[in-house]
């Protein structure tokens, strides 16, 4: 029998399965139109997705709000660019990465770990903010033009290879990947570790005598977290070809943390969801006004004060009703 | 012996006295930020935003061609409505929901984005400079020394003592400080908190646009002035404790020397990392600051 949270899982379930035949169709039509600028767009919106996935992971289960994800978003892109600009292959990008983002996540948790609430918050945001002014004066990793020149890469998976240099190639390339850290996500967070973290948020007091250890719960949200970020950050310079310092700026991070407060928070689709809907408002609005920072501050706004649940929290309480097994 | 004299004197004490400046200026910004934070557990994310709005209604008010002496009286006062209409429309809506400090910190931080952007299409997204209201300057222990700045270092100093006095010495300081260390018990003893609240926040307001009018004729005035000043307030209320006055004006002071004097020894560049190192060492070390939080203790 299902309980509550995992009928709202499901719910989220089919709203991805939703988001993945728009994108499909997207796909399509972008290719029946040859169009390239769109779905390069949109994979970028992907792209930034992973990175509001990452902030949902904190925000949304552990109630841990990081100001300061875009340093793993950053590091993955940035080792991700140094690797392949060595040995242009997907697999070793992927593998650096990981490890990487692992390794440090688990020395940055112990640090931000420390403290909790407001604290966190404005830690997370200090050592992003260290780290990218660093990255910004360090001439070894380009200071404020960051690296240029990445190489096209074909991403082999055996049977078949994806050339990133080919739009709609990529484009399903990342859908796929971003699917899949959801799913991954997903599964890790409905297990017995993910109800842990949603008890962490409604009272950490009560958690060690319950017999847990709360610390352990927060550093593996944090390393979980960080792994998403750096592994969608370590797309980005498949995409562009280039990694610039602006990707570790406080903005980056600001605009994830909008996405997953939009979107809903512990919904996980509804940070997808509102990652693509902010990138098309932006070109939307972009198209009309260069000031489309007005329209999505006072749309986030609204949203804060007015559906604290979310965008996708005005859908999913019925689609999780509907799923809800019949009783008479 | 002269040549330690000399280097004081050409090499130590003007990095000292522009350091001094910035300081004095973090401070005024930063005690907005503490007091806030002190009394309502709100992390104003907009304050930097509330800075560069002062700075932008003294360039208005100046084009109208009223004096500069009378905008630093005039601009504190035009922000003080707006800072109470701001915590009672906006601050109160979410004050009471279940994660305080995260949502209002989310709300001031869109507020922040919608008041840069709107800064950009009034005023046009180039710096503007107003003219520095006093020339000359004056030697001081043989520096020379801008009479404005001169102006700045006394006449900020002037403002963090009566700020001090106000919070420490009097009736209407009494009451914040009861309101901040237990609202209900201030509430039930006739403390009208929701309006010490509400004025606490527009008179934190009112500082910042007080830094940013003071300001203006040096660092100049632009759309996001407020965002790189404002990470450096943040700091310095964490590292003295947030909400902590005496904590603010300390670590103010002691920030910004390190910053003007590590310059001296290394590529300036780098007296952000080691600023925002000292915030983040703190925070880990000593979370709560050097100094204890409003009305506590």
């Amino acid at each position: 029998m299902a309980d509550a949270l995992t009928r709202s899982m499901r719910a989220s379930h089919l709203l991805l399965a939703l988001l993945v035949i728009a994108a499909l169709l997207f796909a399509a039509f972008g290719v029946a139109t040859d169009d390239a600028f769109y779905l390069r767009l949109a994979t970028e919106a992907l792209i930034f997705a992973g990175l509001a996935l990452s902030v949902d992971i904190l925000l949304g289960y552990t109630g841990l709000l990081s100001l300061g994800q875009a340093l793993y978003f950053g590091l993955g892109a940035y080792l991700s660019a140094l690797v392949l600009m060595v040995v242009p292959s997907f697999w070793a990008a992927f593998a650096a990465t990981a490890t990487a983002s692992a390794v440090i996540a688990l020395i940055g948790g112990l640090i931000v770990n420390r403290v909790r609430g407001v604290y966190f918050a404005l830690i997370t945001f200090g050592m992003a903010q260290v780290a990218a002014k660093v990255v910004y004066n360090t001439r070894a990793l380009g200071a404020s033009d960051g690296l240029l020149g990445v190489p096209v890469i074909n991403i082999n998976f055996g049977v078949a290879s994806v050339s990133s240099a080919s739009p709609v190639g990529f484009f399903l390339f990342v859908l796929a990947f971003i699917v899949l850290l959801y799913a991954i996500c997903a599964y890790l967070l409905d297990t017995p570790f993910g109800r842990l973290l949603i008890a962490l948020r409604a009272n950490e007091q009560r958690i060690p005598f319950l017999g847990y250890r709360t610390m352990t719960a927060r550093l593996a949200a944090y390393v979980l977290a960080a792994m998403v970020a750096a592994l969608s950050g370590a797309l980005y310079p498949m995409l562009r070809g280039f990694v610039s310092p602006e990707l570790l700026f406080f903005s980056t991070s600001g605009n994830a943390v909008i996405a997953v407060v939009m979107g809903g928070a512990g919904t996980l689709v509804g940070a997808l969801y509102a990652s693509v809907l902010l990138t098309l408002l932006k070109s939307v609005v972009g198209s009309y006004t260069e000031h489309h920072l007005i329209v999505i501050g006072l749309l986030f706004m609204s949203v804060v004060i007015f559906l604290p649940k979310g965008l996708i929290g005005i859908v999913r309480p019925a689609i999780a009703r509907l799923l809800a097994p019949r009783t008479s | 012996m002269s040549g330690a004299i000399e280097y004081f004197q050409f090499v130590l004490a003007p990095q000292i006295l522009i350091g001094l400046v910035i300081g004095i200026a973090v401070i005024l910004v930063a005690l907005g930020l503490t007091i806030i934070f002190g009394l309502l557990d709100v992390i104003n994310m907009a304050h930097g935003e509330f800075y560069a709005l002062g700075a932008f209604i003294a360039l208005a008010l100046a084009s109208l061609g009223l004096p500069f002496w009378l905008l630093l009286i005039l601009v504190p006062l035009v922000m003080l409505p707006i800072g109470y209409v701001v915590e009672r429309g906006l601050i109160q809506r979410v004050f009471h929901g279940g994660e305080r400090h995260v949502t209002t910190l989310l709300l001031t931080f869109g507020l922040g984005l919608v008041m840069e952007d709107s800064f950009r299409l009034v005023f046009g997204p180039n710096p503007q400079k107003p003219a520095v209201p006093i020339t000359g300057g004056i030697d001081l222990f043989g520096v020379f020394l801008p009479l404005y700045r001169l102006f700045l270092i006394v006449g900020g100093a002037g403002i963090i003592a009566a700020v001090a006095l106000i919070v420490y010495r009097t009736r209407l300081g009494a009451m914040v400080r009861a309101a901040a260390y237990d609202r209900h018990m201030a509430a039930s003893l006739g403390v009208p908190v929701q309006h010490v609240y509400a004025g606490a926040f527009a008179f934190g307001v009112a500082l910042a646009a007080l830094a940013g009018v003071m300001l203006a004729p040096i660092y100049s005035v632009f759309p996001t002035m407020g965002r790189d000043f404002i990470f450096l307030a943040f700091t310095v209320v964490i590292v003295g404790g947030i909400g902590s006055i005496a904590g603010t004006v300390v670590a103010g002071l002691v920030l910004t020397q390190v910053q003007a004097l590590s310059s001296l020894y290394i590529s300036p560049v780098w007296s952000d990392p080691i600023v925002f190192g000292i915030m983040v060492a703190m925070l880990m070390i000593r979370p709560q600051g050097l100094f204890g939080r409003l009305g506590h203790g």
